[in-house]
């Protein structure tokens, strides 16, 4: 109900109220530095996709949606299937999103959770072609924020990841020149199950999994994302501020241990 | 004792039928009284009441707010007072007359992101909210923590000439500044803070209950008890 | 001669199992998004829709402002994943025709003149769509508008009727919409006997059209009583009460 200007202000106080409790190893919200907020996945909810998820990380929501169809492979990959992760933050999300085509984040956020699933060949798309150079499985994985409160990388990486998990799609089967559909279902070629793990630098302090309020005064984020190897296999460092060669392998390290935490609560959630 | 009857409404709800005085969130037809809000109605020979359990805020002139500075222009600061509008600190309004923008610099009194206990000096429809800090007690906030709870339910926290808000401070030992707003500033001790934000949250929980002034008596007296 | 698949069977019950005056299962909540000033989330049969209000704000871009009443703005979108094809997140004109209806469907309930030069920002999201996403919306979004706590004249409600194989029924699903002979929604102020909206596709006798209207005012009233618990489970845990006390001092 209020006016807003284009960014969150954060109170100078409460700044200086999150300054003093990190000094102390807390965060304002009672969390310690490396805690997550608490994860409540479901999935299978939209019956008409073939895969979906619905992901809450503290008051941060997203749902994601997995769409299979067939068409042709990109031209530098034709042994291979498509697959592409888009990501809007809704209008209704927050008071300072806008409708409109995705902006910068929208589509940093798009593509840095599209290259932490790629990268890490959650999905065996080599599994997914039909004719090779003609036709292949097309796997479209759709995210919509639906409430901001901070950390929308991992939020919508989980979301994602559930949803391919958890998703059935169509059986084709190639007729000479032509695919047909079987009519039968089965489920993606998952391989891995790749974890995000987000965090803020506030001065020199790295917490994980920030708020909203906590990404309104942070100098930094970084996200990694790992494998089931705990393999780094994307990461990503932005905001204008910087980060120490120390604090980025400080970094490193907090995402390969809370990512092992967080695979199993994923893979419990999609098993 | 008179009678009052209290009914949970919705918007389009009829609260009455027949000839009362009414109030705000009420629409008279005919000789029925609707609810434009959800809330508590009340029904008695004074009239037909609704108390809104939520809403917007809506600035009136006199009201004492917390604001937020967001941004500043050569003459004057702009505060986010949880309004659809941006209340606007004139630069005169503090530093008196002879402000100029060549000689004075407004940073050096308030920057973004201070928090402000201000008066709604002005509005009307045709205008943003004027803001001001001439009275007692106004001007920057310099300590304590925000408790945000919907505007509707100030008049609860504040209770009747001050009772609530008054028992609160004493058994925490806390200050609470409430604005109109739903902006409340609690300071002083650590666990009294707590104490004081506890209660003020279970006020906003629980406003349409009857028996929370017990409730919240007891959680403080019980507190302090237990502390000794 | 196309052998044209039966939507309602020899004994009256249609494709989902209903006969011809039920409503599909319906289930609605309220106030489930932190950020927005009011939400709401319903399941009409196989839709599932939210509804979010922001407001009153700021009118952006400033020259659109009303000096005496608020500006009503509303946006209904379906995410890519919400019918059986991927659709494109960009607005399609479907879109943009229904975030008018939707809106005009609305704005009569709002009392805009109680926030000038303000908005107020409605917006639909269609998680899934199965038929009847529009009505559904609208009865969404009058209880975020409630939950928002804006001045409203009374409750809006939505629901649709149609002809199925000659048949007037009540609330299409998606296969009957698409393979009926005619589709209506409805939208209304029970309170005030105002109908806001009103769309008609399809060919009616005179005599359909009446059954057809009067059907989905019908459904639109049991679905009235479902608003109203939803709203009062919402915000005082329980159904209606009324109590008469002692004045307090």
């Amino acid at each position: 109900m209020s006016a807003v200007k284009k960014n969150y202000v954060v109170e100078t106080l409460r700044k200086a109220q999150m300054v003093e409790l990190l000094a102390k190893g807390k965060r304002v919200d009672g969390r310690s530095q490396d805690e997550t907020r608490a994860l409540k996945i479901e999935t299978r909810l939209i019956e008409k996709a073939n895969g979906s998820a619905k992901v809450s990380l503290g008051n941060t929501q997203v749902i994601a949606g997995v769409k299979v169809a067939t068409g042709t492979p990109f031209a530098d990959t034709p042994d291979r299937g498509v697959l592409m992760v888009n990501a809007e933050v809704l209008p209704l999300a927050s008071p300072y999103a806008e409708a409109g085509p995705p902006d910068e984040n929208a589509i940093e956020l798009a593509r840095v959770v599209d290259r932490g699933v790629r990268e890490s060949e959650m999905v065996d798309l080599s599994k997914l072609v039909l004719i090779a150079g003609k036709s292949v499985y097309t796997v479209f994985v759709d995210v919509n924020i639906l409430n901001v409160d901070g950390n929308l990388f991992d939020a919508t990486s989980y979301a994602v990841v559930s949803a391919l998990r958890t998703a059935k799609m169509p059986k084709f089967e190639a007729d000479g020149e032509k695919v047909a559909n079987t009519g039968k279902l089965m489920p993606l070629p998952v391989q891995k199950t790749p974890v995000s793990i987000t965090m803020a630098r506030i001065g020199s302090i790295i917490v994980v999994d920030p708020t909203a309020e906590e990404e309104a005064v942070m100098d930094a984020r970084i996200t990694f994302t790992t494998d089931d190897e705990e393999n780094i296999c994307a990461g990503q460092k932005g905001e204008a501020g910087t980060f120490t060669p120390a604090q980025v392998m400080e970094a490193a390290e907090k995402a390969i241990r809370k990512g092992r935490e967080l695979r199993s609560v994923i893979k419990e959630a999609t098993g | 004792m008179p009678l009052i009857t209290r009914k949970q409404v919705i918007p389009g709800d009829v609260i009455a039928s027949g000839d009362y005085r009414y109030g705000s969130y009420i629409e008279k037809r005919g000789s029925d009284y609707i609810a434009l809000r959800i809330g508590l109605a009340e029904v008695s020979r004074d009239g037909v009441k609704l108390i809104p359990l939520t809403g917007p805020y809506i600035p009136h002139v006199d009201d004492q707010v917390v604001g937020k500075v967001i941004d500043m222009s050569g003459f004057g600061w702009e505060i986010d007072i949880n309004s659809s509008f941006f209340g606007y600190l004139p630069a005169s309004f503090v530093f008196g007359r002879e402000f100029s923008p060549a000689t004075h610099d407004l940073s050096s009194k308030f920057k973004v992101g201070d928090l402000l206990l201000c008066k709604i000096e002005a509005f009307d429809r045709s205008r943003d909210p004027q803001i001001s800090i001439r009275g007692p007690g106004l001007g920057k906030v310099p300590e304590g923590e925000i408790v945000k709870i919907s505007p509707t339910k100030v008049p609860r926290l504040i209770g009747r000439k001050g009772y609530m808000v008054n028992m609160i401070s004493a058994q925490t030992g806390c200050e609470l500044k409430v604005g109109q707003n739903g902006l409340v500033v609690v300071s002083g001790p650590p666990e009294g803070i707590l104490k004081a934000a506890n209660a003020i949250r279970m006020i906003e929980e629980e406003a349409h209950l009857a028996d929370l002034t017990t409730k919240v008596q007891n959680y403080l007296g019980a507190e302090a008890q237990g502390g000794e | 001669m196309e052998n044209k698949k039966k939507l309602i069977s020899d004994d009256g019950v249609r494709t989902d199992g209903r006969r011809w005056n039920e409503l599909r299962p319906i289930r609605m909540e309220v106030g489930q998004l932190k950020n927005a000033d009011g939400s709401a989330y319903i399941e009409f049969g196989k839709n599932k829709i939210v509804a979010a209000v922001y407001g009153p704000k700021e009118v952006h871009p400033k020259h659109m402002v009303l000096p005496d009443r608020a500006l009503i703005r509303c946006r209904y979108h379906m995410a890519p994943f919400s019918v059986d094809e991927r659709k494109n997140p960009a607005p399609s004109r479907r879109e943009i025709e229904i975030s008018k209806v939707i809106r005009e469907a609305l704005e009569p309930a709002l009392i805009a003149e109680d926030y000038p030069r303000a908005a107020i920002q409605i917006f639909v999201e269609v998680l899934q769509s199965d038929g009847g996403s529009r009505v559904a919306g609208i009865t969404a979004s009058s209880l975020a508008l409630s939950d928002a706590g804006i001045n409203m004249r009374d409750r809006v409600v939505g629901c649709s009727s149609g002809i199925v194989d000659g048949q007037v029924v009540l609330d299409l699903n998606d296969t009957e919409d698409k393979e009926g002979s005619g589709d209506m929604p409805v939208a209304f102020m029970p309170n005030l006997n105002q109908v806001t909206l009103l769309q008609v596709d399809g060919i009616y006798t005179p005599e359909n059209f009446r059954k057809a209207f009067e059907l989905a005012m019908t459904g639109g009233r049991m679905v009235y009583e479902m608003q109203r618990k939803a709203l009062l489970e919402k915000y005082f845990g329980a159904s209606p009460s009324e109590t008469a006390m002692e004045e307090e001092e």
